[in-house]
């Protein structure tokens, strides 16, 4: 993937010859680190979609293209094709942006139980399959 | 808070609000039949993607005992179930190297709970995640992958042979066929919502 060329949009990621820390500028740690594998993020205000992207990456310009439609962090590292550590520090870039909203995932600690209506409606929905 | 409403089934439309999600783990050992489960019961095609762990060990080399960072790249393969615009329930199929799943604390953190899988012909493969979600008390059921209707063992057996608490329950079945890994799922949410019984009702 070209990141020095502003211009394309369409780069195949299975394509990327640049190696993933490249892509964060050097960062290895997320500076937030309350993303979770199933945190959804959603692009806000997914009506101008990608546009006012000066200064953001490529790879900046995916996330806010895939989480137009909620996504987790787990899909949206595999529709990037780059490891979930490496995808969370992109997302927390957006979110200190204002671009994207991330929902925490319901806090379920060990030895909590989880909500009986939740449970049913997981129920039901897997009757439907 | 509602989870149910109707619109946006398997497939179907989603909303831009973001829905909660939850996540099941599918565990057991290698070739067992996790990301065979999890694309039977997925609207997607399962997805995959890695992380790196690194964890310490200690190693010896000419300096004596030594303490080093080891860094592995683990993958997971996952799925998706949408059971409406408020609620996705995720199928994360734990990679294959067991030693180092565990290791993974956004992945084994925060689950509903479990389906360890197993092949018959070595069940000792999957002891190792059996244990890991008895000591962390993560709720779990077995189900045992029939390759080809193929069934070698009675279920007592497999109890018998993993050590199973009666209440944990095994289901048998081709892995291939949605409607067993439905049923595997089913059970899980059936073990956790007796767990919120004051009396258990089976």
């Amino acid at each position: 993937m070209n990141h020095w060329s502003e211009e394309r949009l369409d780069d195949d990621p299975e394509d990327s010859l640049v190696r993933p820390y490249t892509i964060t500028r050097g960062r290895t740690l997320p500076e937030r680190g309350d993303l979770t594998l199933i945190t959804v993020v959603s692009t806000i205000d997914a009506e101008f979609g990608t546009a006012n992207v000066r200064g953001l990456q490529p790879e900046h310009r995916m996330i806010l293209e895939q989480c137009r439609i909620p996504a987790a962090v787990a899909e949206i590292a595999a529709g990037l094709n780059l490891p979930v550590a490496v995808a969370k520090i992109l997302i927390g870039d957006l979110i200190a942006l204002g671009r994207v909203a991330a929902r925490p995932p319901l806090a379920l600690a060990a030895g909590q139980k989880p909500d009986i209506r939740l449970l049913q409606a997981v129920r039901d929905g897997l009757l439907r399959l | 808070m509602g989870y149910s409403d109707s619109d946006g089934g398997p497939g179907g439309p989603r909303g831009l609000a973001a829905p909660t999600a939850v996540k099941i783990l599918i565990a057991g050992g290698f070739g067992v039949g996790k990301t065979t489960m999890v694309g039977a019961v997925s609207e997607v095609e399962p997805l995959r993607t890695e992380e790196y762990l690194t964890a310490a060990s200690v190693g010896v080399d000419d300096i004596g005992l030594v303490e080093e960072k080891v860094t592995t790249t683990v993958a997971l393969d996952f799925g998706r179930i949408t059971i409406g615009s408020a609620l996705v329930v995720y199928l994360f199929g734990t990679p294959g190297q067991e030693r180092f799943w565990f290791m993974w604390d956004d992945l084994v953190h925060g689950a509903l709970g479990a389906v360890v899988l197993a092949d018959t012909r070595r069940l000792e493969a999957s002891f190792g995640s059996i244990d890991f979600f008895e000591s962390r008390g993560t709720p779990f059921v077995v189900g045992v992958n029939s390759f080809d209707g193929r069934q070698d063992r009675t279920e007592a057996e497999v109890r018998d042979a993993l050590d199973l608490d009666p209440r944990v329950p095994i289901l048998m079945g081709d892995l291939r066929e949605r409607a067993v890994g439905r049923d595997i799922l089913l059970a899980l949410v059936d073990v956790l919502m007796a767990e919120q019984q004051p009396v258990p009702t089976r």
